[in-house]
């Protein structure tokens, strides 16, 4: 077969996918519709609501205890709640009754000035906040460290400071637990680059895995196997078809988050756009292998939410894999999505250069190859078993 | 490729699933612009004949060739020859018949010009202009059978496997598809046609294969077949009012008379179809008045097809073991 003849079946195939698709309406509003809206607008409002100004501290209440009482702390307490970050400063707390109440939903946090925050910036040494957080909620307490990091570190307490505000920025930055906690990540980044991949895999599992197992009960999967069409153009047509789907959802999926949440994604459309066609190929070649193994449609239903559970608990999404233990890591290792939420963080959130990500790119291109290899290999030796 | 003097050959063809032989060393010859019928009770092992020659699914044992193609070793080439219409192989619900067409048009490579001329043929032959633009979920079954029909015939293929192709169809439909059959292979188009209602070969095929338990029971032509088994009569007695009881009694003093195939009662008709004796219809009379019955009235006739296919598979008890066998192991 001529590679022409290949890419036209290709083509023809890939064409009939999309005819088939217009005409189903259910199918274009969980592909399009549903199901990027409902992971974006989920995620965003579990995260605190919407809008560009989005925060996911500006609403939690925080006790300021004030123990200095100088220009420099009341020119923070004035920068705090002056900002979107922090509009639920509380005052008028002792230290020790507003660490009382945390645990009581009350409050989150309690910041404490010490004394001799100012004198410390006078004379050039750190000068020290003390943050007390509720350990039941770790992500709250992950939040507001980050942010209030972020603000200490470009804290300018007035003119008369103004001499040490280098030093100010070097070193005192509320407190060393604080410093160590890296990198902070504004609005809606985080929630997209879990978006971005959860859609993607969601969707192009059900649309590879289900679509075959449709075909195959309608009979038109047989149709396909009585005509000269070769099974490379049958894969390649219906893959090429759900490439077209997965850009239009990563349009909609960035528009929602940008425009609805305030993602500031530190990367380029480009590179966006570049990693979900990966995940959306590693998700189509695994879609192939179990539409290979004779699944119903509800069995690709189910399976889909095992994947998904599997997903969130070994990929990295709720729990790092380097911090996972014994099989859980290895599992977690070998997990092409992973890699593929690896290379998301470090794109979307600390601005990597894709290509600089040469080990994630590597592992999730193998996985690709293999994934098709195997969904290929399955497909034709169980031809039989599809259609009997 | 030699030039085939058959249009479909097997030999020792034999399909196993597990443990489970569907077809069992089929060998026979079907003729250029033959119409031949593949007659079998469910699970006698017709589909698994027409999938295996189709090239979607692949034989335990044996060859078989199709316009000269190995169907291992040439699949792609046996799928440009053929045409199918088999309950397992439909058109997409979702798209026009018009649109399916086309989308056969591109992967049987038809030139643009020449598909829409041949898609127009088939729209015109089918009285399928006006519907050209329906989806075919929306079809009814009988104009949904004859869009496959289009789609099966659109390559102009050699040969055209037509699977219990008239089930869900209403009479008039049936024997329109019968006569359209008819005709295409006059032009040439080797066709086989199976199905499980004994009837339909009896007026149309040139030559009927019996299958049953996945063999290949008997070929021939219809009148070859009923002459086949021209040993068997069918004795008709209208006795009204047969009880169960009477009709066990009938059938025990039956067999001592001899091989009995079938005994049907639907009151007051009774119908024994056994083997052919000098004083049957005096045998049976005297069998029916010892049980008590009342005869209205008696007549022997020649075997149908359908008889000749009961006689051929060794009568009512066994088909009815076969098929309750065959359903087990579905």
């Amino acid at each position: 077969m001529s590679v022409a003849r290949f890419l036209s079946d290709s083509l023809a195939i890939a064409e009939n996918e999309f005819r088939e698709f217009r005409r189903n309406r259910s199918a274009i509003l969980i592909s399009l519709v549903v199901l990027p809206l409902f992971f974006t607008v989920s995620l965003g409002a579990g995260q605190g609501g919407a809008g560009t100004t989005f925060s996911p501290t500006a609403h939690i209440p925080i006790a300021w205890v004030d123990n200095d009482n100088s220009l420099a702390s009341i020119r923070l307490w004035q920068t705090l709640a002056g900002s979107p970050d922090f509009r639920n400063l509380i005052q008028g707390y002792s230290e020790q009754s507003a660490v009382a109440q945390l645990g009581t939903k009350r409050i989150y946090a309690v910041i404490v000035v010490p004394k001799g925050f100012q004198n410390d910036l006078e004379n050039g040494n750190q000068a020290r906040l003390i943050l007390y957080t509720d350990d039941g909620e770790p992500g709250v307490s992950d939040q507001i460290q980050a942010t209030l990091t972020s603000y200490t570190q470009n804290f300018n307490p007035n003119v008369e400071v103004q001499p040490h505000l280098s030093q100010l920025q070097r070193q005192s930055v509320a407190g060393v637990a604080i410093v160590t906690k890296g990198a902070t990540f504004a609005g809606f980044n985080i929630g997209l680059t879990t978006v971005l991949a959860i859609v993607q895999i969601f969707a192009c599992f059900y649309e590879i895995a289900g679509g075959i197992s449709r075909e195959r009960e309608e009979g038109t999967y047989a149709r396909l196997l009585v005509s000269p069409v070769s099974l490379g153009s049958i894969v390649l047509g219906k893959t090429l078809f759900d490439i077209l789907l997965t850009i239009v959802r990563t349009f909609t999926i960035l528009g929602i988050s940008i425009y609805g949440y305030g993602a500031r994604p530190n990367t380029d459309l480009g590179t966006l756009l570049a990693l979900s066609l990966i995940v959306a190929l590693v998700t189509i070649g695994i879609g192939f292998v179990v539409a290979a193994l004779k699944v119903g449609q509800r069995a690709v239903v189910i399976i889909e939410f095992f994947l998904i559970l599997f997903l969130f608990a070994f990929s990295g999404l709720i729990i790092d894999s380097n911090l996972l233990v014994g099989i859980s890591q290895v599992v977690s290792y070998l997990l092409p999505f992973t890699y593929a939420f690896d290379a998301l963080k470090r794109t979307v959130l600390l601005g990597r250069p894709l290509l600089s990500l040469t080990f994630d790119l590597e592992y999730l291109i193998g996985s690709i190859i293999v994934s098709y290899a195997m969904a290929f290999v399955l497909l034709h030796f169980s031809r039989e078993r599809l259609i009997t | 490729m030699t030039v085939p003097e058959h249009a479909i050959v097997t030999k020792a063809l034999t399909k196993n699933f597990g443990h489970f032989t569907a077809v069992d060393q089929l060998s026979v010859g079907v003729g250029k612009g033959e119409l031949f019928g593949l007659l079998g009770p469910n699970g006698a092992g017709k589909t698994t004949t027409v999938r295996m020659l189709c090239t979607l699914i692949e034989p335990s044992h044996g060859t078989a060739s199709v316009v000269g193609y190995d169907i291992r070793e040439h699949a792609a080439e046996v799928r440009r020859q053929i045409g199918v219409v088999s309950e397992g192989v439909s058109l997409y619900k979702d798209l026009s018949i018009e649109e399916n067409l086309k989308l056969l048009a591109t992967l049987y490579e038809l030139p643009r010009p020449k598909a829409e001329v041949r898609i127009r043929e088939l729209m015109d032959m089918f009285a399928f202009r006006e519907k050209a633009t329906r989806l075919v979920g929306a079809l009814s079954s009988g104009w949904a059978k004859k869009a496959m029909i289009c789609a099966a015939l659109l390559h102009s293929p050699q040969v055209l496997f037509l699977d219990e192709v008239t089930s869900g169809l209403d009479p008039q439909s049936a024997i329109a598809l019968q006569e359209f059959t008819k005709k295409q292979c006059e032009q040439g188009v080797t066709v086989i046609w199976t199905t499980h209602y004994m009837g339909e070969p009896e007026k149309i095929c040139n030559r009927v294969g019996i299958m049953f338990a996945g063999r290949l029971v008997q070929v021939g032509t219809p009148a070859e077949l009923r002459h086949s088994v021209s040993e068997f009569s069918t004795v008709e007695v209208e006795t009204p009012g047969l009880s169960g009881g009477q009709l066990e009694k009938l059938r025990a003093k039956l067999k001592v008379m001899g091989q009995v195939y079938q005994v049907r009662y639907v009151d007051p008709k009774l119908e024994i179809s056994c083997e052919r004796t000098e004083s049957l219809a005096e045998e049976v009379a005297g069998a029916l008045l010892e049980v008590g019955a009342r005869i209205r009235g008696i007549s022997t006739k020649d075997p149908t097809l359908e008889e000749a296919f009961i006689a051929l598979t060794g009568g009512e008890e066994e088909i009815d073991q076969f098929l309750e066998s065959a359903e087990q192991k579905a």
